[in-house]
Formats: structure tokens, C-alpha cells, sequence
């Protein structure tokens, strides 16, 4: 079990102590059960650092997004920063050293362990409540939560209400930590990792296609799966065509010739474009933290593509993603025994 | 500056291009496309009329751009990039578009034909319309060359290229310099000693101040490219010092194992410790690991006992050398097509079915019977001998699907020194067809015919068997139209020739191209046949296909030319076509690092990827990497692949 | 060798599939030339983009290539071990074998990517190779899942 007590005073520790400038957590939201993000950088603020099932933004897209700040800074304070991260968000940091974000020195990992549990997937806790609003979810033994609403308690059954990819999860205790909470569990007792995948999998190329269509159809390209994503950090995606980065830099050409490989519009062909070049430009990336597909407007399971990908590059090349920042990342690397037969 | 002003030229090549693609229509579309202000075809583009048309369609109008529609960029960019030049366009503004080889010939329909040749056409035209103006980048050249494989071809290069003052590394995998051709008895069409003629050369490399030899040793890594390659030699153990061995052959009376001997196709044998032929260079013996007692004085250690010269050391270690070399010429040889191979001809079971190389030992005064023919099995002079032609090769079902050469010639030399040994004997050849074209070889086979009554039996053989002490050969003399059964003392095989054993590694350490017959392939057939693929590496001798010594040793010295041609120059002009960094988009990934295969990119202090230009070859595989597009090669750039996806699908 | 041109007329009512065939330099466009030497005849539906090496294919120009209205893509590069460019095509087999597998499982049909292993002696094979394709296209028919509907 995690004890928020203990988090709290590493958390104060190191802002006493002046080791980091920040401390990246969770406090309780202001709209919802969720809790939201929270930035501590005074030790007096670390006692509203809340750590529960309702913890579910991978805070390491602020980790990015505070090395873009401070790349705009005159006299930036290089100090690192902590960061409270879950499995899967450790991982991601793992990820971002090994793309050389920063260093490792940058960040000190404040592991946190699922344990046998994991975070709750909003919607599926609204379901399960039959309409009664959660105030706050607490971990109840092993296997269940309690929830509290205005009526009161209700426990409930955590593989209910569990994110779906905390179903499947395969990295619940954070591998890569300076210091970690809660302790490791090798049997979760759920779903083996890529069921949900498999099943999709398993309809024909038809019916795939009517699937994936009817999602696609309907991405309002608003791009908050990008805009959530640690991973895409670049400065200026291959698939926009609208913003121009100018920089002294940038020649004449470059601004005359701009490519569109995908045209703005919000049509099935280009909203397909956009997801299938996301999610190979995610291939042994992404870490399965889902937040894309949790913030989706229009409920398009992307993280599905994420997967699909995912495993593919686990089962045929031996790669995982976010295991080991010194390894080449997965396209930039082979083996000599890579499958070959599909090629003519 | 994105090009605006292009000129196309369509070529007819007579009717090569003409017959199925409507070149006429070609010119006229093109002229229309966006930024074309130039369009003409012309029956040969690459005559000299035709590049002086382009000339002066160049400097009339001003054009800052021009697309070639005519054959493989491979045969002709660089006449046109010349010309452009020459009319005072950057050369990298020109581009080809394959038109012939990659449309014209391939396809029937002319409508067709003609869509498509539109289509490649457009393509170039997009690409060169962003193509930058670039110039070559100097490189420094390393004045030293490696020759690897020390038979015939490799003495011949490393001489030449030693006596062109140039230093040269000659690599030989052997104990010995010499290869095959030191295992010959004589030598067709003039029946001169193989070792007269050969060991005089082999001398000469060792005495040359400017050849570094050295033996028992291979390439196993290659790096660098063109004017500078880093090759790493590794060299086994010399457990007897050369420079030590007086060659009083006491070691090998105290030698207790006898393996046979490969120098003698295993007719013979020879210790663990030996020396290969009495010319052998180095001059020294040497100590054969495998079939050592354990180079462990404890079991064994005779040999060491009773070298005077203190030569014999077993604790000596493998070397590795590093040499930097400018060229590379390759002469790894052959090696015959395994006896195991023939089916038919008793798959080596029979002692007295030959190879070819076997029968030039018993011939050779050095081989396993002082000079004499004698069969292996009873070490009797045989009366009757067959030799069989194309055995192994001319037969793509079963074995290898080309003509291996040489051996009309040597079977007819073997019939010939055979009836001098034996000269109560007979000799007779099955031949498919007898193939004597050079100097004095016709006349040579005529001789044998005439002179030394060798009986040629035009037909195949079916079978070789052996019954009662005797080989039996069931042939066939279509001549004739008749079956022939020949109660023969002796066979001999006249083996295909194939690229040597360790040719297949030696192509892949050095990333240069095989035939499908596993020899190595050359630049161009015609025109470029000692070049490999890669810059800087040449091929000479039978590794690059079936040749005999006089041509053998005209393609070493062709190739010794071409290295002596390249080292020639102050410093290489390597191409500009390199990777490019947009630094406001890369993130420092390293991503592009790990990929490169020559370790061209790195990152900066700042973060950034940097391409090192020399080191760079342009392949482009930081550039589909790079999720970021933030670096692309010069004048294949995603902007232009995306153009000449949209010319090619014709959106 | 050459056959005689036809000069039929095209039938509009046969589907004609639209390919784009990435080949590299020093193996498949090579291939292909040998093939044109040879005069070797496969349907012109393949139209070419030499590229340096098929490590160089980036996933993105395969799926622009579907975007912009080809009915099939093929990414043609040397055989193992003989890269140009030392291990480029090694890069690329692992790179295209995820675009391709994206691909299945979003419904596209398999059979409309495809890549090729074709050496420079290997004209024959070239020409096989997009026979083969043009004609798995064929009984496809055409590309619409991906087309930009311009």
C-alpha cells in the first residue's frame, strides 16, 4: 500500500532541501472525482499531493513540456525536477531519456506502485455507479474499490472499473525510480497484455475496415490525443501543414515549399492519414498510458493502433518500449534474424 | 531557388525508345508542365549533336533546370551533367528519366508505354525543380592499395601496382602466395613450366620493398569507402617464425601426424608441420593448428625439439592488422566444382576418377610421383585415359549453367603431357563441343589430335562405374550414332570452375555484388569489367568468372591501372547528395545517430544532429528514420519524393 | 526480341491499377534495367521512384502514396547482407513490416503493399514481381479506403 504521508514528506524533502525545483504530482480536481495535475515547487504546498485511483494523467508530458519553456528561458533553473509516476509514466520518462529529452540527472522519479489494482476509467465508474456521482475513490483490499458518493459508500469491483488498459497492464510497479512507493505484485490476476487487441484482431479485413472507418470517420482532428501525448514533442508535426515554424534557419524554400502529406480537413481519408502516421510514429514509443484515447472527444479507440503496433514490435523484433533508455530506439535498430518472409 | 525555368530533351535512341513510346507527344505534354519552358526530342540525345543541342537550349534560354528523358541514369547522367556543366549549369540541376530500360523495353502497348513514360518524365521534372546546386566535396586519398588473394591475379596486381610506386598490402589466405596455378604442370598453348613462370613473380613480391605480404590470413572487416577504406586482416598464428626457418625439413622427420595434402589434391600426404610447395613464399614451414597434436609440449612438442633455429614457438597469437588503403583490388580465384557433385561419375568414391587439378599433379615433377602418371589406386601407368569435358558445367538442371572455359584447353594439354608420359597410352576426350578461341589454341587442340593420336569422342557421358580393377565410361558418339563403352584405367573430370570458397564472405565483408553464379559481379560487362559495384574495389581472375592465365593476368594488370589511376589524384570528389540538418526541427533524438550505417551523424553540445559530409554516402535511411522530418538529403528531399509520388500516380 | 508496339486503344472499363514502385538504387532500379536490357515485358502499371536505399523509404511516403489515389505501393530494395549501404534495407525491413502490419489491421487489403527483396542481376525476378502485383491489384480493383477524395 502507498501511504500519501510518505509521498508527501519525500515530496517536502527535496523542495526543503532545494534538490529539485518541482515537484510534479497529483491534487484533487476542482470538476470531478478526477484528481488533477499538481505543480508543487514550495515545500508548504507538498501536503496537497493526493495520491489514489483517480491519479490517471501521465505527468510526463509536463516534464517536455517544461524543457520547451525552458529553452525559452534566459537563465533557466536547471535544477530537476521530481516527478510522481505510475508504472506505465515511468516508462515514459524512460522513453524521453532514451530520445535524449533530458538527462537522467534531470529527473528524480518518485515511484509510485499500482500494486493489484490501477486507476479507474472515468466512464466505466459513472456506469457502475448507476448514475450516482463519485467524490473520491480509495483502494479497498486487493481487488476492489471504495467509492465514495453523496449517498455513501459503495464498494466496487476494480476489474468494473479499472481503465482498460490497467486491465492489461504488464509494468503496475515503476522499474525506473530514484525512490519508489508500494510494493510489486507479479500476478494481477486480469486479462493477459493485448486481449482487448486480440479480439479486434480476430474480425476480417472487413469488418476491420467498417470499424476503424467509422471511428476515423468521426475525429474532429482536434489533435488533444497529440496534445496529451508525452511522446509527441516535436516541434512541429509531420502532419500539420497549417503552422509554419519560421526560425532564422529557415530558408526561403522551406517556406514556399511547404508539404502537405495531409490536407486539415476533417475527412475519413485524412483523419486516417493522421492516426496512421501517429501511431507509426508511436511504434516502440509508446508506453500504453492511453491518455490519448482517454481524452478523445469522439471516443476513437487509438490506443488500439498504439497496441496494435505494440506488440508487433514485442512478439516479431524482442522490443519493449521504455525498459532501457541506453538501447537504440525500435526503428532505429534491427537484428539479422528480423521476420524476412513477408518479403518477396 | 526552386527551379523555374526547365528544359526537357526526349531522346528517340533511334528506335529504342521511339518504337513503343510516342516521344513526339512526350516532348509536346512536357512543354507544357508548370515551370517548362524548353521541350524537344531528338533521335540520339548523347550524340554529339544531340548534347550540343542541349547546349544551347541551356544558354538560349536561361534554363536553370533540365530533365534527360532517355535511358538508365547509370549509362548517361554523367554525359549530361558534363554538358550541363559545360553550357555553365550547375550539374545537379540536371536529372535523367529512365525512360528505356525502366519503360520503352518493357513494355509493348504504346499508349501505355507512352502514359507511363509521361509519368516518369514529370517525376524528374518535379525533382529537379528543387534540386540545390551543389559542389563536390573534397576528400583526401589514402596512396595505398590492398590486393586480396596472392594466385596469380594478386602477385600480377600487387607488381604492378608496387612498381607504379605505390605501396601495396596483399593478403593471402593460404600459407603460400601461388594459388592453383602453382599446383600446374605446364601450362597451354606453349606447355612452359607453371612454376618456372610463377615462382620467378612470387620472388619478386617478396623482395619488393613496397609489398607488404601477408600470408595465412583474411579480411574480416571493411569499413571507409572510396580513397580511404580501414580494412581489418586478421593473421592465424605463426607458430614457425619465417625470418627464423632455414628449411632443413628436420621438423617434419619428427612430425608424427599425417594428414593428406591438400597442395596435391590429398594424392599424398603430408605432416602437421610442412611446407607447402619447395617455391613456397614465404619460404618457411609451416604448423597447421588443426591437425597439430595441441601445440602443447607436454603431448607432443618434437618439432620445436629439433629446430636448430629456434624457429617453432606454439605460444604465438592470432594478429590482427588495421591498413588504411585507398583501393581494394579483389582476386580471391576459384576453386573447382566438387567431385561429390558428379553423380553420374562416381562422386569422388573412385580413386581413379580425377579432378582436373589432381592429374596436373601426377604430371608435375614436384607432384605426389616425381613426374610420373601412375594411377592413385595401384600406382600403375594406365593405358587407356578418358577425359570428360563440361563436367559440371553447361548443365543448369544438375550442376552449373555456364561455360566454364578453360577446360576445352586443359583437357587437350592433359591428353597431350598424358601420351608424353605414357606414350604407349591412349587418350580420349567426350567433348560437347570443342571451344578454342585464342592465340595458338586452336592449333594446339589440332596438335593433340594429329601429333599425340588423342581420340575425341564428340557425346555425353551417361555413367562411370568401376568393375574388376577397371573404370568402365558408358558414353555415346553422336557422331558416330553410336554407344561407346570404354574399359578405362583412369578418368579424368574437367571440372567446372566456381568462385573460390571464400568469395561468398569476401563479397559481403566488402559489400561488393555476386552474380547468380556467385562470381563477383562487375560494374558494367562491357565497359567496366575490372570495377565491382563500389567505388574504389576491382576485381581481377577467376573470382570474377572462368579465365585463363593470360587473361588472368591482363584483367590484374587492368585492374592494378585503374587503381594506380584512382590514387593518382590529390584528393576524391565525393558526392555533395548528403544528408542535411534542419535544425529547427530536430530534437536530438540520436534516433538518426543509431541508424546511420556509416556513423556520419552525431549530436552537437547543443543537442543537435550533425552530419559529418565526407562521411556521409547519401543512403537516406536517417531521413525515413527521423520522425520530426528534420533531415533530409540533399536533392532527394521529402518535398520532392512527395512530388514525384503525386507525377507518378499522375494526380 | 522486342515485340512489335500494339497500338490498341485503351478500354476506360478496365480497371488499370495505379503503383508506384519505390526501388533502390544500386539493387532494384538496377534489377529493373537488367530487366529492360533483357526486354523483359510486365505491365506498365508500375511507375517508378528510385530512391538511394529502401532505408530511405520513410512509412510516411507509403501511406501518402495510398493518399494520393495509388491502388498499390511496392518497396523494392537489395536482398540481406547486400546493402549498398552496408544495412539500410535491414532498417527498412523492420520499418515496413510495421507499416504493413498498421495497415492489415486497420482493413487495408495485404496484398495492395507489398516489398521485394530484387537484385541487380535479378531482372527476371523484377519483372515477375510486379506482374504478380499488377495482377493481385487487378482482382482487387481500386484503392478508395485511403484516396483523398479531391
Amino acid at each position: 500500500m502507498v501511504d500519501i504521508v510518505n509521498i508527501r514528506a519525500h515530496a517536502k524533502d527535496l523542495l526543503e532541501k532545494g534538490t529539485v525545483k518541482m515537484v510534479l504530482g497529483y491534487q484533487r480536481g476542482t470538476a470531478g472525482v478526477l484528481a488533477e495535475p499538481a505543480f508543487i515547487t514550495d515545500a508548504g504546498q507538498a501536503d496537497h499531493l493526493v495520491w489514489d485511483p483517480t491519479c490517471v494523467q501521465n505527468l510526463a508530458l509536463y516534464l517536455v513540456n517544461e524543457k520547451k519553456a525552458q529553452s525559452h528561458q534566459r537563465d533557466p533553473d536547471t535544477r530537476p525536477i521530481a516527478i510522481i509516476a505510475k508504472g506505465c509514466d515511468s516508462r515514459a520518462v524512460a522513453v524521453l531519456l532514451q530520445e535524449r529529452h533530458f538527462e537522467r540527472k534531470d529527473v528524480h522519479v518518485i515511484g509510485v506502485s499500482c500494486g493489484t489494482l490501477g486507476v479507474v476509467d472515468k466512464n466505466k465508474l459513472s456506469k457502475a455507479l448507476n448514475g450516482r456521482v463519485a467524490t473520491k475513490v480509495e483502494p479497498h483490499g486487493t481487488d476492489s474499490f471504495k467509492v465514495t458518493t453523496a449517498e455513501g459508500f459503495v464498494d466496487v469491483a476494480a476489474a468494473d472499473v479499472l481503465a482498460d488498459r490497467c486491465l492489461e497492464c504488464a509494468c503496475a510497479y515503476p522499474a525506473m525510480h530514484d525512490v519508489v512507493f508500494g510494493e510489486k505484485h507479479e500476478d494481477r490476476g486480469y486479462p493477459a497484455r493485448f486481449t482487448a487487441l486480440g479480439q479486434l484482431e480476430a474480425k476480417s479485413e472487413d469488418e476491420r475496415w467498417a470499424y476503424w472507418e467509422g471511428h476515423f470517420n468521426r475525429c474532429l482532428r482536434c489533435y488533444a490525443c497529440r496534445s496529451v501525448c508525452p511522446m509527441c514533442y516535436c516541434p512541429e508535426c509531420v502532419v500539420d501543414s497549417i503552422e509554419l515554424m519560421v526560425d532564422p534557419t529557415t530558408s526561403a524554400d522551406e517556406k514556399a515549399n511547404r508539404i502537405k502529406w495531409i490536407e486539415r480537413s476533417a475527412v475519413a481519408s485524412e483523419n486516417s492519414m493522421y492516426h496512421l502516421v501517429r501511431a507509426i510514429h508511436l511504434a516502440g514509443r509508446c508506453i500504453d498510458c492511453a491518455e490519448c484515447e482517454r481524452v478523445c472527444p469522439v471516443d476513437i479507440p487509438i490506443r488500439m493502433l498504439n497496441n496494435k503496433l505494440e506488440k508487433e514490435a514485442k512478439d516479431m523484433f524482442g522490443y519493449e518500449p521504455g525498459l532501457d533508455p541506453e538501447l537504440p530506439s525500435l526503428v532505429a535498430s534491427f537484428r539479422d534474424d528480423d521476420p524476412n518472409s513477408f518479403i518477396r | 531557388m526552386t527551379a523555374r525555368r526547365t528544359g526537357v530533351f526526349v531522346c528517340h535512341c533511334g528506335t529504342n525508345i521511339a518504337a513503343t513510346v510516342d516521344v513526339k507527344r512526350v516532348a509536346v505534354e512536357m512543354g507544357q508542365e508548370e515551370g517548362v519552358v524548353f521541350s524537344k526530342d531528338y533521335v540520339y540525345m548523347c550524340s554529339d549533336p544531340g548534347q550540343s543541342s542541349v547546349i544551347k537550349a541551356i544558354q538560349d534560354n536561361q534554363l536553370d533546370g533540365v530533365v534527360i528523358s532517355c535511358c538508365t541514369p547509370t549509362l548517361h547522367e554523367k554525359t549530361f551533367r558534363d554538358v550541363s556543366t559545360e553550357a555553365g549549369l550547375n550539374p545537379f540541376r540536371c536529372e535523367i528519366a529512365n525512360i528505356r530500360e525502366q519503360c520503352a523495353w518493357v513494355h509493348s502497348n504504346r499508349d501505355e508505354a507512352t502514359e507511363k513514360a509521361l509519368k516518369i518524365t514529370t517525376s524528374a521534372i518535379r525533382r529537379v525543380q528543387n534540386n540545390e546546386a551543389l559542389t563536390p566535396i573534397g576528400v583526401p586519398v589514402t596512396r595505398r592499395a590492398m590486393v586480396i588473394g596472392g594466385g596469380i591475379a594478386g602477385i600480377q596486381a600487387s607488381l604492378d601496382l608496387a612498381n607504379a610506386g605505390l605501396d601495396v598490402v596483399l593478403v593471402e589466405k593460404q600459407p603460400t602466395l601461388g594459388g592453383h596455378m602453382l599446383q600446374l604442370s605446364e601450362t597451354f598453348p606453349t606447355l612452359d613450366c607453371s612454376q618456372c613462370i610463377l615462382s620467378p613473380k612470387m620472388v619478386e613480391v617478396s623482395k619488393n620493398k613496397k609489398i607488404k605480404l601477408l600470408t595465412d590470413a583474411e579480411v574480416t572487416e571493411v569499413s571507409g569507402f572510396v580513397g580511404n577504406f580501414k580494412v581489418k586482416v586478421k593473421q592465424k598464428a605463426q607458430y614457425v617464425d619465417p625470418e627464423l626457418c632455414k628449411l632443413c625439413d628436420d621438423c617434419t622427420h619428427v612430425c608424427p601426424v599425417v594428414v593428406p595434402n591438400e597442395y596435391d589434391q590429398g594424392l599424398t600426404g603430408r605432416r602437421a608441420i610442412f611446407i607447402p610447395y619447395a617455391q613456397a613464399i614465404p619460404a618457411s614451414f609451416n604448423l597447421d593448428e588443426k591437425s597439430c597434436l595441441g601445440l602443447n609440449p607436454v603431448v607432443c612438442g618434437k618439432c620445436a625439439d629439433v629446430c636448430e633455429a629456434q624457429a617453432i614457438n606454439y605460444d604465438v597469437k592470432p594478429k590482427t592488422y588495421e591498413e588504411d588503403v585507398g583501393a581494394i583490388v579483389v582476386a580471391t580465384g576459384f576453386d573447382l566444382y566438387g567431385l561429390e557433385n558428379m553423380g553420374e561419375y562416381g562422386m569422388g568414391k573412385y580413386e581413379d576418377v580425377l579432378d582436373g587439378l589432381a592429374f596436373e599433379r601426377l604430371c608435375s615433377a614436384s607432384g605426389a610421383t616425381g613426374g610420373h602418371v601412375l594411377r592413385p589406386s595401384d600406382h600403375k601407368e594406365p593405358k587407356e585415359v578418358v577425359f570428360i569435358q563440361c563436367a559440371g558445367s553447361r548443365d543448369p538442371e544438375n550442376h552449373c549453367a555456364y561455360c566454364s572455359k578453360i577446360c576445352c584447353m586443359y583437357t587437350a594439354k592433359h591428353a597431350m603431357l598424358y601420351k608424353h608420359h605414357v606414350p604407349d597410352g591412349q587418350a580420349y576426350i567426350f567433348y560437347i563441343d570443342i571451344r578454342s578461341g585464342g592465340k595458338g589454341y586452336e592449333e594446339f587442340v589440332q596438335r593433340g589430335m594429329e601429333k599425340d593420336g588423342t581420340v575425341y569422342l564428340r557425346g555425353r557421358v551417361s555413367k562411370v562405374f568401376e568393375k574388376d580393377g577397371k573404370i568402365k565410361v558408358m558414353g555415346v558418339d553422336t557422331l558416330a550414332g553410336r554407344t561407346i563403352e570404354i574399359d578405362a584405367d583412369m578418368v579424368v573430370l574437367a571440372l567446372a570452375m566456381q568462385p573460390s570458397k571464400g568469395t561468398a564472405d569476401v563479397a559481403k565483408t566488402l559489400k561488393i555484388g555476386r552474380d547468380k553464379d556467385g562470381f563477383l559481379a562487375e560494374a558494367h560487362p562491357k565497359l567496366r569489367p575490372v570495377e565491382s559495384v563500389t567505388a574504389g574495389i576491382f576485381l581481377a581472375g577467376a573470382a570474377q568468372g572462368p579465365k585463363d592465365i593470360p587473361e588472368t593476368v591482363c584483367q590484374a594488370s587492368a585492374a592494378a591501372a585503374k587503381v594506380i589511376q584512382l590514387l593518382s589524384k590529390e584528393q576524391l570528389e565525393h558526392s555533395p547528395a548528403v544528408a542535411n540538418v534542419r535544425l529547427s526541427h530536430c530534437t536530438g533524438c540520436e534516433m538518426c545517430v543509431d541508424a546511420c550505417p556509416y556513423e556520419a551523424i552525431s549530436l552537437t553540445g547543443g543537442g543537435k544532429a550533425y552530419v559529418n559530409e565526407v562521411l556521409c554516402e547519401g543512403c537516406g535511411t536517417c531521413q525515413a528514420t527521423c520522425l520530426r522530418a528534420a533531415i533530409d538529403v540533399k536533392n532527394i528531399t521529402q518535398l520532392q519524393i512527395f512530388d514525384m509520388i503525386n507525377a507518378s500516380i499522375g494526380g | 526480341m522486342a515485340s512489335t508496339p500494339t497500338q490498341t486503344p485503351k478500354d476506360p472499363s478496365v480497371f488499370e491499377p495505379r503503383i508506384v514502385a519505390f526501388l533502390c538504387k544500386w539493387c532494384s532500379s538496377a534489377g529493373s534495367d537488367l530487366a529492360g536490357v533483357s526486354r523483359m515485358q510486365y505491365p506498365s502499371n508500375a511507375v517508378p521512384i528510385t530512391v538511394m536505399c529502401s532505408g530511405s523509404v520513410s512509412p510516411v511516403y507509403i501511406l501518402s502514396a495510398f493518399n494520393k489515389g495509388a491502388d498499390g505501393v511496392l518497396v523494392s530494395g537489395c536482398h540481406p547482407g547486400d546493402c549498398h549501404y552496408l544495412k539500410g534495407n535491414y532498417f527498412a525491413r523492420r520499418k515496413i513490416f510495421l507499416v504493413q502490419k498498421l495497415l492489415s489491421f486497420i482493413g487495408i487489403e495485404k496484398d495492395r503493399f507489398r516489398m521485394s527483396w530484387v537484385s541487380a542481376a535479378e531482372g527476371a525476378k523484377f519483372a515477375q514481381v510486379v506482374e504478380e502485383f499488377v495482377r493481385d491489384i487487378r482482382t482487387l480493383g481500386p484503392q478508395r479506403k485511403l484516396k483523398a477524395k479531391r
